[in-house]
C-alpha cells in the first residue's frame, strides 16, 4: 500500500512570535515542530505499511527548514519525502495550499491512502484534508479515532461524532484524517535518526509541480487577513483581608459582579 | 505570642509539619517571613527562649531536613524575589534572589526573561538589558522535584541528573547571605574569603569575629553531600552550603548562569542484561565527553513503570518499554551543533553493540515534545513507586520507602550493583533501582511489603552504609543528611569527627537549637552527637 501522509510545520506552543508590524506568526523555522496532530498521522502510515507492506512517502509544503522536520518523519519510519517550497507558496490560505499539496501528490506518481492530522493547531481550520480530497476527487473521512479493518481495497474505520462516533466503510484511494492518541507516535531509534539524515527527499518548485500561479500563495487565496493583533490582557491582583467568614462572603461578591 | 510574625500552630498548617520524605513531625509554632529583616526579628524573639527552629523551603527534600523536631517553623516559601543580577567582566551572568523562589519560577524567568525590575538597582537594570541581548541561558542544577527552592538547595547541596557534567548546587552559588542564630549576619562571596587550613576566621557586618576550628576529616572523592564541606584552605562559602540549615539561616543568594546548549538530545539505551548496561556506562564515561546525564533504571524498575501504564490512566501515555528489556540508560548530550551530536549518537550506538546491546533499542528525543516524554519516563518511576508505598502504608503504617542516596568510586561500580542485587535476593527484599549511574550514585528503593520486610530493609540499610564508607564513597550523595541519614554519617565519619562536627556547629549555634535533630542525632536537650 502506497501511503502519503501530509505534514505542516507549525510553532512550538510555548514560542508563538508575530512579527511586530504586520502581527503574522514567523515562521522563520526556529522553535518549529511537526504539527501534533500530524504525528499521529505518520505513526498510523508507518504502522499500517508494518502490517500490510507498502511505502509511506511524507509531503510538505512549506520554507526550506521544513526539510528538517520531513527528515524527523523519515527517522521514524516514512521511507521517502517531498517538500514543495517556492516564495509564490506564500501567504497560501487552505484552498491555495490544497491545490499545491494535490499537484505534489499527483507527481508522486499515484497512491492507495493519503493520511492527515485533524488540523494544525496554528490555524485550527481542519480544511486542508477535505479540500485536498476534493482536488484530488477521492472519498474523505475526518476524524478517525480508530482503524478496524484494512484490506488492499478499503478501509473500516471509526469516526468520532459530536453524539459519539460512526463506523464507516471507505473505499481507497481516500484520505483520512485523523484524531489526537489514535495511536501514540513512536520515538525514533539511533539507525532510525542516521536514516533520516540521508533518506531521499526531493524539494519542488511552483515550476516543478505545473502550478498555475492564478491558484498558489496569496494570489490562490480568496481569504485575506483584514488585520491580526494580540489581544490586551490585563491581570491584577487583590488581597482580601478580615476572617474566613468575611473574606468568603467577599470572594462571592466578586465572582457575582463578574458574571 | 507577642511577635505577629510567629502564630502558633494549628490544623491549616499541618501540611508544614512533613515534607517529601513522608516523615511527620511536630511543632508549637509557624512563621512566613518576607524579608532578612523578618528573619531577624523572629530569631531575636525565639531564639534566646530555647526554642528549636527548623527552616523549610518547598519541602520537597527527602532527608527529612524540612520536618519539624517540636518548637518552631520558619518556612522561606514567601522571600520568593529575584533580586538583583550582574554582568562580569568575562560576560557571565549572575542573579541575586532570596531563598523562596522555587526553581520552577527561577528556570521560566530565566527561560522567558521575565523579571520584575522595577526594584533592582540601575546597575542590575543594566545587566538585565545586556542579559536580554545574550544568547540563551540557565541554571544547571536539576533536582527532579522542581518545586523545590533554591534556599532548599543549597541547604542540602542538591543536584539532579545533570550534575554529572554541571556539578552540584554548590559549584553554580556565587554568594550568600546569612543570619546567625543572634540576629546578626553575615555576606560571603565566592573567592573572597578562605580557611587557613582548617582554621577559618569569619566577621559579621556587625563586626563580630567568629572563629571556627573545621573538623579534620577528609571527604570521600566522590559526589557527597554528608555533613559540612570541609577540606583545607576551602573557601568559606562552601561551609554554609549543604550545612542543612544548622549553621544559620540564608537570606540571599546569588546563583550562576550558564550559556544554555545548542542542541540538546536525549537517548535512552534499552538492554536485556543490566550487566551490559553497566558496561556500557563504563565505556561510554571514557569515550564521550559532551555527555551531561547517564542516569539508570532497573528490570524493577521497568516492571514497575509497566504496571503503571497497565492500570492507571495517567500513565498510558508513557512510551511502551518491551518485556525482554531489563536495563535501561539515559544519556542526554549537550553540545554546540549538530555534527557534534550525530558522532555523539554514533559512538553511541557503537559502544552499545560492543557492550552486548543493540543500537535499534533506542529512543532519541531530538526536540522538547520527545525530550518530555523521555522526562516523564523518568519522573514516572519514582511516583510510580510512591503510589505503591502509599497502599501499601494503608495496610501497615510502618511501612515506608526505604531509598538510598550513596555514592561510590567509579573504580567500585561494578561491584557496588552486584551487592545491592545479592544482598536485596538474600534477603527476599522487592526493590527497584534507579538514578545517577554516570556518578556510581543509585538510589536503591527498598520496597517493604510487611513490618518484617521494613525492619529487614532498615538493617540492609545500615550494611550497605559501612560497605559504602570502606569503598570510599558517601552516605548521602544529593539529598543532603537530614534528620533520616544522621546515624550513617557516624558510620561515614566516627563519633570523633561528628564531636568536631558539633563543635564547629557550637560556634555558630551554642544552643543547638537551629535545624534541630539535621545531621547530628539528639540524644537530649540541646546536645548533638
Amino acid at each position: 500500500m502506497k501511503i502519503v501522509v501530509c505534514i505542516k510545520q507549525v510553532p512550538s506552543s510555548n514560542e508563538v512570535r508575530l512579527d511586530p508590524v504586520t502581527n503574522t506568526i514567523l515562521r522563520d523555522g526556529r522553535q518549529s515542530v511537526t504539527n501534533p496532530f500530524d504525528t499521529y498521522a505518520i505513526e498510523q502510515a508507518v504502522q499500517i505499511k508494518e502490517q500490510h507492506g507498502g511505502e509511506v512517502i511524507a509531503l510538505s509544503m512549506g520554507i526550506p527548514a521544513t526539510e528538517k522536520l520531513l527528515r524527523d518523519a523519515e527517522s521514524r519510519g516514512v521511507d521517502r519525502a517531498m517538500l514543495l517550497s517556492d516564495r509564490n507558496f506564500a501567504g497560501a490560505d487552505t484552498l491555495a495550499t490544497a491545490y499545491t499539496l494535490s499537484l505534489g501528490i499527483k507527481q508522486l506518481g499515484g497512491f492507495d491512502l493519503i493520511l492527515c492530522g485533524k488540523m494544525a493547531v496554528d490555524g485550527d481550520t481542519a480544511q486542508i484534508g477535505p479540500e485536498l480530497a476534493e482536488n484530488l476527487g477521492i472519498p474523505h473521512i475526518t476524524d478517525i479515532c480508530e482503524f478496524i479493518s484494512i484490506t488492499p481495497k478499503d478501509i473500516v474505520c471509526k469516526k468520532i461524532t459530536d453524539k459519539g462516533y460512526q463506523v464507516l466503510r471507505v473505499k481507497l484511494p481516500a484520505l483520512l484524517t485523523v484524531v489526537k492518541n489514535i495511536n501514540m507516535p513512536r520515538l525514533p531509534s539511533i539507525p532510525g535518526v542516521l536514516f533520516g539524515l540521508s533518506a531521499p527527499l526531493e524539494i519542488k518548485n511552483a515550476v516543478d509541480i505545473n502550478a498555475d500561479s492564478k491558484l498558489i500563495g496569496l494570489s490562490g487565496s480568496p481569504t485575506q487577513v483584514v488585520k491580526t493583533y494580540m489581544p490586551e490582557r490585563q491581570s491584577k491582583a487583590n488581597s482580601i483581608e478580615g476572617d474566613i467568614a468575611s473574606q468568603a462572603a467577599r470572594i462571592s461578591q466578586l465572582i457575582k459582579e463578574f458574571i | 505570642m507577642k511577635n505577629s510574625l510567629i502564630r502558633p500552630m494549628s490544623n491549616e498548617f499541618f501540611e508544614y509539619l512533613r515534607d517529601e520524605s513522608r516523615t511527620i513531625g511536630n511543632a508549637e509554632s509557624i512563621s512566613f517571613p518576607k524579608s532578612e529583616a523578618d528573619v531577624i526579628d523572629i530569631l531575636r524573639d525565639i531564639y534566646p527562649k530555647g526554642i528549636p527552629i527548623t527552616i523549610q523551603g518547598g519541602r520537597t527534600g527527602l532527608a527529612a531536613g524540612a520536618v519539624p523536631n517540636g518548637g518552631h517553623i520558619m518556612n522561606l516559601s514567601r522571600m520568593n524575589s529575584i533580586t538583583a543580577m550582574r554582568c562580569d567582566e568575562k560576560g557571565d551572568f549572575f542573579i541575586a534572589l532570596q531563598p523562596g523562589v522555587a526553581l520552577s519560577q527561577l528556570r521560566k524567568q530565566i527561560e522567558s526573561r521575565k523579571f520584575d525590575t522595577s526594584q533592582w538597582s540601575e546597575e542590575s537594570k543594566e545587566a538585565f538589558l545586556e542579559f536580554c541581548k545574550a544568547p540563551e541561558h540557565f541554571f544547571s542544577p536539576d533536582p527532579t522535584e522542581t518545586s523545590a527552592t533554591i534556599g532548599g538547595m543549597v541547604s542540602c547541596n542538591a543536584s539532579g541528573a545533570r550534575s554529572y557534567y554541571y556539578g552540584p548546587t554548590r559549584k553554580h552559588i556565587t554568594a550568600l547571605r546569612i543570619v546567625l542564630c543572634d540576629g546578626q549576619t553575615l555576606a560571603i562571596r565566592r573567592g573572597e574569603l578562605f580557611a587557613d587550613g582548617r582554621i577559618l576566621n569569619l566577621s559579621t557586618e556587625q563586626g563580630a569575629s567568629i572563629k571556627v576550628e573545621l573538623p579534620t576529616y577528609k571527604m570521600p572523592k566522590t559526589k557527597n553531600a554528608s555533613g559540612y564541606y570541609i577540606e583545607d584552605n576551602m573557601d568559606a562559602i562552601d561551609l554554609f552550603i549543604g550545612s542543612d540549615g544548622t549553621l544559620g539561616i540564608i537570606t540571599e543568594i546569588e546563583v550562576k548562569l550558564l550559556p544554555l546548549p545548542q542542541v540538546i538530545w536525549g537517548v535512552s539505551c534499552f538492554f536485556e542484561r543490566e550487566r551490559d548496561a553497566i558496561e556500557f556506562v563504563v565505556a561510554v564515561r571514557k569515550q564521550l565527553k559532551c555527555v551531561a546525564v547517564i542516569e539508570f533504571f532497573d528490570g524493577d524498575a521497568l516492571t514497575i513503570l509497566r504496571c503503571q501504564k497497565a492500570q492507571n490512566k495517567a500513565f498510558s501515555q508513557l512510551p511502551a518499554v518491551e518485556e525482554r528489556m531489563n536495563a535501561a540508560i539515559y544519556i542526554e548530550i549537550h553540545c554546540e551543533d549538530e555534527k557534534t551530536a550525530v558522532e555523539t549518537i554514533m559512538k553511541i550506538g557503537s559502544i552499545m553493540k560492543e557492550s552486548g546491546g543493540c543500537e535499534e533499542n533506542t529512543w532519541v528525543a531530538r526536540n522538547d515534545s520527545d525530550r518530555n516524554q523521555l522526562l516523564f519516563f523518568r519522573h514516572a518511576i519514582p511516583e510510580s513507586v510512591n503510589m505503591l508505598i502509599d497502599q501499601r502504608k494503608k495496610l501497615d503504617p510502618i511501612i515506608t520507602k526505604l531509598g538510598t542516596d550513596m555514592s561510590v568510586p567509579d573504580k567500585h561500580l561494578r561491584y557496588i550493583m552486584n551487592m545491592y542485587h545479592s544482598t536485596l535476593q538474600e534477603m527476599g527484599l522487592q526493590s527497584a533501582i534507579w538514578g545517577h549511574i554516570g556518578d556510581n550514585h543509585l538510589h536503591v528503593n527498598i520496597l517493604p511489603r510487611s513490618k518484617e520486610d521494613y525492619n529487614l530493609g532498615k538493617k540492609l540499610y545500615e550494611q550497605w552504609a559501612i560497605e559504602v564508607t570502606k569503598l570510599g564513597g558517601a552516605v548521602s550523595a544529593e539529598h543532603g543528611t537530614g534528620k533520616l541519614k544522621a546515624n550513617f554519617l557516624t558510620v561515614m565519619y566516627g563519633q570523633n569527627h561528628i564531636d568536631e562536627m558539633a563543635s564547629l556547629k557550637a560556634a555558630f549555634d551554642p544552643k543547638t537549637l537551629l535545624g534541630a535533630g539535621n545531621m547530628f542525632i539528639l540524644r537530649k536537650e540541646g546536645e548533638c552527637k
